[in-house]
Order: structure tokens, then sequence, then C-alpha cells
């Protein structure tokens, strides 16, 4: 690209033809209306649907032609509208140009601006919306913008009027010669000048009139359809051969042409533009200094990490307790009181399957609301941004960059986005490994399961505890990334721009709703999913009679007890993790229903005294990674399409969680652990 | 400029717009118009983000990469994004 110096053509009759460029909504039809009142007229550019607007006034004693050209924001032949702008500007030579420009919004503006100054007509920039921009804290001015990009800068305000006189002042005086018009076209990039040598020379003297030759060059080697097919008309098969095999040797010409012009508005921008920062942006970078930073942001994430399972135990836990004798002991001991004369069948259904059951997880509630408020402060305050950030640069330094990494990081939602979000994986081999990790990522089900039951069996450790758990999880995700990183993603990079908010004052109202959406979520879920389920679990602990220790489901505990024993597991907790299979939170449910309720000591209390620590620990391990639910199986189902790879994942998951928690049994009971 | 922007993205990793603006020296704004032009070019491939109803009611999905408003590319490397532009 080179400066372009356009000679003034002289106005003829005493019409000036002036054209009215910009990018849309940027104010072009106010400034169109206010200069033309009544005197226009609209039409369509010949043989487009485009709609041209055209109209007439008069200044000093000249007539003015004005042109409202099609909004666009390139002049590259992308669309009608660039090719209409452009062709009109090459092909009517108008007097001037007047490029408007949104001052809110100056980058975006000075894209077209920058392909504008390359034009051989004189252009005027009317700097618009400054009011706008002065309200966002942008300070632009205009004399220095003038000075650096060699045009007339006109500041206004077109909606109200503000400007407009000075802007035909300007019309006038560019016309007439008095204000000078010689534009600092942006350069290409230093190494791609010769290239663009080359093609202006290979082109010279073929260039047909009135495009100007060094523009030609330029969209050649832009690849600009148009001017290409308009050259290959203009040239003899030996100059077009020769054209081609430059471009072909220069593949990465378009970057160099679009770099000049970043390049070019970076100066404007530097010169002319100040963002002076508001005191609160001042307090969201110090705090950052701290939250995003690599060592002290990861130490700051755990602390606040374990303060929020630590506010978590230490209020709900009580109030869980409290609600478990005191409420459900009551209504199932209220049940079987009111049901004396009926079958016994149906006191133990209601008092054992639905309120042992379901019951076990609303006395979960308030524990939940208090996780979920933690979390909505956290989350309106803004820092929740800053883990994910956080995390993700723990994630890079062990090599999960690949494209592996978004669906997995979607997985601490919820597993099923996980494994959907596999299809941005092109190679199939990768997709399958990445869909076969998904559901190491600890999701909010386990999250909800471990936040119950780690206070059961650690009491004041809990807190340690599940912080562990979550380390484990991720450390074991991580050393599986890595994995797949290097076997599957060699050398590819994926890259992600994350917003972080301002810090800000949280909003009750706002972590009230967020409090209240999420638990009435987990309640529709209680009732529809782990209710049922259930009453499915205490009809196969009934059936066929005898008590629970004679029962179906515990026929079936028994027969994969073997298992269940390497870790510590008795055939209860065995069956519990299986029912985890339909919701995770099933496994609580289910061992309500087997410890039955009405137990006066409470759930939590049962089994902190049924189990020693060690079994607790392996069987919070299993949980934390074991078979996902049956809706993130059917998604592996999908998205493999393979029965075969769906029972290999679930052969897969039951090996690590399996080997993980007899591992963290027998280290516990080594540990001494009891 | 362009050049540098792809340059800091090809290192992977997670980015804020604003920190690139300051190691590149200029604004957020042109950072955001650069990325779009990357991703016109073919240099940049968009990471289409899934989006579930289980993420309505999910406790941490403002944790997670879809709560968080990030944005994901993949990037291509010349010829892929050669062959997307046409050249």
């Amino acid at each position: 690209m080179n400066s372009t110096n356009p000679q003034l053509p002289a106005p003829t009759e005493r019409t000036v033809l002036v054209a009215l460029a910009g990018q849309p909504n940027v104010g072009k039809s106010t400034v169109f209306n206010l200069l033309t009142g009544l005197n226009q007229h609209v039409g369509n550019w010949p043989g487009k649907t485009v709609e041209r607007k055209e109209g007439q006034f008069s200044y000093n004693g000249t007539t003015y032609r004005l042109v409202d050209l099609p909004g666009t924001y390139s002049l590259t032949a992308n669309s009608a509208e660039e090719v209409i702008a452009r062709e009109f500007i090459i092909r009517e030579q108008p007097n001037v140009v007047v490029a408007m420009v949104d001052a809110a919004i100056l980058e975006r503006s000075l894209y077209l601006l920058a392909e504008m100054v390359t034009l051989p007509a004189p252009l005027i920039v009317a700097l618009n919306m400054i009011d706008v921009a002065r309200q966002e804290g942008i300070e632009i001015e205009p004399e220095v913008l003038q000075a650096a990009l060699g045009v007339p800068v006109v500041p206004m305000v077109a909606t109200r009027n503000v400007g407009i006189r000075e802007l035909l002042e300007t019309i006038d005086g560019v016309v007439n010669g008095r204000i000078p018009c010689t534009p600092k076209a942006p350069q290409i990039r230093a190494d791609h000048q010769k290239v663009l040598d080359e093609i202006k020379t290979l082109i010279d003297g073929c260039v047909p009139p009135p495009y100007p030759p060094d523009w030609v060059a330029l969209k050649l080697l832009e690849g600009d359809e148009e001017v290409t097919r308009m050259m290959r008309q203009c040239l003899s098969e030996a100059q077009w051969q020769a054209v081609q095999h430059v471009l072909r040797a220069h593949d990465d010409a378009l970057v160099a042409v679009a770099g000049g012009r970043y390049e070019w508005i970076g100066r404007m921008i530097r010169a002319a533009v100040t963002h002076p920062r508001p005191g609160q942006i001042g307090l969201t970078e110090r705090l950052d200094r701290w939250a995003t930073h690599p060592a002290w942001g990861l130490l700051i994430l755990a602390g606040i990490l374990g303060l929020t399972f630590l506010l978590t135990y230490a209020l709900g836990a009580p109030l869980q307790t409290l609600l478990d004798r005191a409420v459900v002991g009551a209504l199932a001991d209220a049940v079987r009181a009111a049901l004396a004369g009926a079958p016994a069948w149906l006191a133990g259904l209601l008092a054992d399957g639905v309120i042992g059951g379901a019951g076990a997880m609303l006395t979960f509630v308030p524990i939940l609301v208090i996780f979920f408020a933690v979390l909505g402060i956290l989350e309106d305050v803004g820092y929740l941004s800053r883990a994910a950030y956080v995390m993700d640069g723990v994630m890079h330094l062990m090599g999960l960059h690949g494209r592996s990494f978004l669906p997995l990081f979607l997985g601490f939602g919820c597993n099923v986005p996980a494994v959907l979000g596999t299809r941005v994986i092109d190679s199939r081999r990768a997709r399958l490994l990445t869909i076969l990790l998904a559901p190491l990522v600890p999701c909010t089900a386990r999250m909800t399961v471990i936040a119950f039951l780690a206070p059961a069996f650690f009491g004041r450790a809990a807190t340690l505890v599940s912080w562990g758990l979550i380390l484990l999880a991720l450390l074991i995700l991580a050393l599986a990334g890595a994995l797949i990183n290097r076997l599957l993603f060699k050398g590819q990079r994926a890259a992600f721009i994350m917003e972080l908010p301002l810090y800000h004052i949280p909003n009750g109202r706002t972590i009230g709703l967020l409090v209240w959406q999420r638990t009435i979520s987990f309640l529709v879920k209680a009732l529809t999913v782990i209710l049922p389920v259930s009453v499915v679990v205490w009809a196969l602990a009934t059936l066929p009679g005898g008590g629970t220790e004679q029962s179906y489901l515990a026929q079936l505990g028994r027969w994969l007890e073997p298992v269940g024993r390497l870790m510590g597991l008795d055939w209860r907790l065995v069956v519990a993790l299986l029912t985890s299979f339909i919701a995770k939170e099933n496994s609580i449910a289910t061992l309500g229903v087997l410890f039955g309720a009405g137990d006066e000591t409470g759930l939590a209390a049962t089994l902190a005294a049924t189990y020693p620590a060690a079994t607790g620990l392996a069987f919070l391990v299993v949980q934390m990674l074991f078979v996902p639910c049956v809706a993130t199986v059917a998604a592996v189902r999908q998205e493999t399409r393979s029965w075969g790879w769906t029972a290999f994942s679930v052969g897969f998951l039951l090996f690590v969680s399996l080997s993980a928690g007899t591992a963290a049994y027998w280290l516990a009971r080594l540990g001494g652990i009891a | 400029m362009l050049n540098e922007l792809l340059a800091l993205l090809q290192a992977g990793g997670v980015h804020r717009v604003d920190d690139l603006a300051r190691e590149l020296d200029t604004t957020p704004g042109l950072v955001e118009l650069m990325l779009e032009e990357l991703a016109r070019l073919g240099y940049l491939e968009p990471l289409t983000q899934p989006c579930s109803a289980a993420c309505e009611g999910c406790a941490m999905s403002g944790l997670c990469a879809a709560g968080t408003g990030s944005r994901g590319w993949a990037v291509r490397n010349r010829e892929q994004g050669d062959k997307e532009t046409g050249r």
C-alpha cells in the first residue's frame, strides 16, 4: 500500500458531487436528511436491490449533489453494498467523500477508513457521536486525529445538529482547495512490500482506467474476487500466470495486508484517543493482581473453596441433622402411627420408601441452599470467572490445551454437555478419548453428594476431605488430559478469550433468585427422579418379605459385595453406588431407605457410627470417579454411536473408580485412619 | 500487530482481551476487531459451545466456560486458514 495524494477534480457546472460513506448505523441518514431536507429521492442502484438515496443542497452559492452510499464495514468485494460503494468512488470520482465515523467504536470505523484512504478521492472524516464516546470515557482529540490521518476531521453530534455547519465549511474548503487533504495510507507489512511492487510491475499498463493501479495490485494480493476477475480479462495468459505464481508463493499476503491496516488503526488510536480509567476498574485491576496471579490465584482459589465447604458444613450440617431428626423422623413416625391399621406394606412404602428416601434428600436442602448462596455470592461479586481463569491456567500448564479442553471444562457443570461438547473435535480418535475422559470431571451432582456425605463420615475434617477429593479428581483428569494431549493433539492449540467482569458489591435479590432457581431445580429432580428410584429401592429392599437382610436388593448387594469388600464397602454401600447410576443423588436416598427414616440419631450420625472412616473415604473416592449418571451414558452412546464404546466407557470408569477406591481404603488403613 | 496477536494465541491457553491489548499496546476494541479478522481469514476456528438445559439449574454454571462468557478458538495452521478463504 502506498500513500495517495489525490488531485482535486474541479467542480463542473457549479455542481459538486459529494459521497456520504460509512458503516451502517453510524448516523449517515441523519446527516443526509439534515443536509438535503425534502430535496431528496430514493431509488435503487442500477441492477441491484440496494437502496440508493440522492439529494441536493446549496451552500455558499454552490449546489451540492449528495449521494448516500450503502453502509459497509470494508471495501472488499464481500457484498453488493461494498462493491457499490467502492465502484462509485472509483468510477464517479466524487469531488469529496465524507466518511462518517462512530467515535464510540472508533477502531471499527477506522477499518473502513483504512481502505478509503487508498482510493483516489478527497476525504473528510465526520467524527460523529462524540457525546456517546465521552459518556463511555473515550476522549478523542480531533486535531491530533486530523494530523495523524492527513485529512480534515469534523467532530459532530448529528442527532443534535452539532457540527453540521462545520462539516459544510470543511466540504467547501476541501472542494475549493483551501483545506489540504493528504491522506496517510496504511503500509503493507514490510516483508511483503517487495511482493506488492512485483505485482505492480507485472500489471503495469494493463489496469483499465479509472482504477488506480496501486489499489488494484493491493486487491489482487488480497484475493479480491471482483478485481481478480477484472484483471484476468485484462492480462495476457503469460502475465496472468506470472501474477498467479507470485500470489501462490506468498499465501500469507492476506494477513500482511490486513496487518498493515491494523498497524495503521493502532497508530491512529494511540495518537488521538485516551481511555481514562474510572476508579472501579482500578480496584478490579488491583484485586486481580492477586486473584488471577498464576501462584497466588491458585492459593486464593483453594482457600475460597475450602471456606465455601467450611461455611456450608458449619451452618448447614446442624440444620440438616435437626431436620432429619425433628421433621423426617417425626413425619415417618406419624405416618406409621396413622397407618397402624393399614397393610404393613403401605406404611413401609410411605415411611421408609418415600419419606426415608426422598425425605433424606429434603433434609439436604439447607446444605444446598448455603452452598448455592456462597457460590451465588462468589459469582455475583465477579470471583467465579477468576476461578475459571486460574483453573484454565493450571490445565494449560499440565498440557491440557488441545480441543479437548473446552468440553472437559464444561463438565464441571454437568457431564452431559461435556460429552456433547466433544463435537468441536475433528479427529474421531481424539473425540472418542475425550468422551471417555469427560465423566471424570467432578460435576455438580457429584459435588452435592460429597457435600452431604463428607460431614457424615468425617465430621470436622469434612472440609479437608472435600478439598482433597476435588484435588484428586482434578489430578486424575489433568494427568489423563496431558496424556491425550501428548498422544493426539500434537502441536494443536486452542486459545480462549475470557471476559472477566468488574468486581462489585453482591446484590441480595440476584443471589436470592439464583438460590431459589437452583433449589427448585434440585427439588424437581428429587421428586421426578430420586423419589421413583427410592420407591423401587424400597420395594427391592422389602420383597419378598422377611426383612431387609433377606430382600432381593440384599441378594444383589451380597452378590457384588466381594468387590466392595476390597475397599471396605458392605452390600448397602455397593447398592447405594449402583443406584447413583440413575442420578448421583440417589446414593443418599438409597442410604436413607436402607437405614430407615425415623431413626432418632439421623442418617448422617447412623452412617458415621456404622462405617469406619477408611470405608467412608473409599466410598467418597469411588463416588467421585464412578460411572456417570444414565443421562451422561446416553450422551456417550449418542455421540460414539457405538454400544461397544459405551460399554468400554462404563468399564473404564468402573476400573478407575474401583482401583482408586481400593487404593484410598488401604492407604487410609495403613495411615491409621480406621 | 495481527501477526503478533496470532502468535500470542498460538501459544494456547486463556487470555483476557485487556491483557492482549496491553501486550500489543493497543485498545481492547482493536483486539476484538483483529480476532474477528483472524476468524474471517480462517486462522482461528470458533469452537462452538454446546448449550444444555442442564446448565440452567447448575450451581457451577458460573464456574464453567459456558457461564463466564468465554469464547474459544482453535488456532489453525496457515494451510488450513488459506483453504478456508479459498486461497
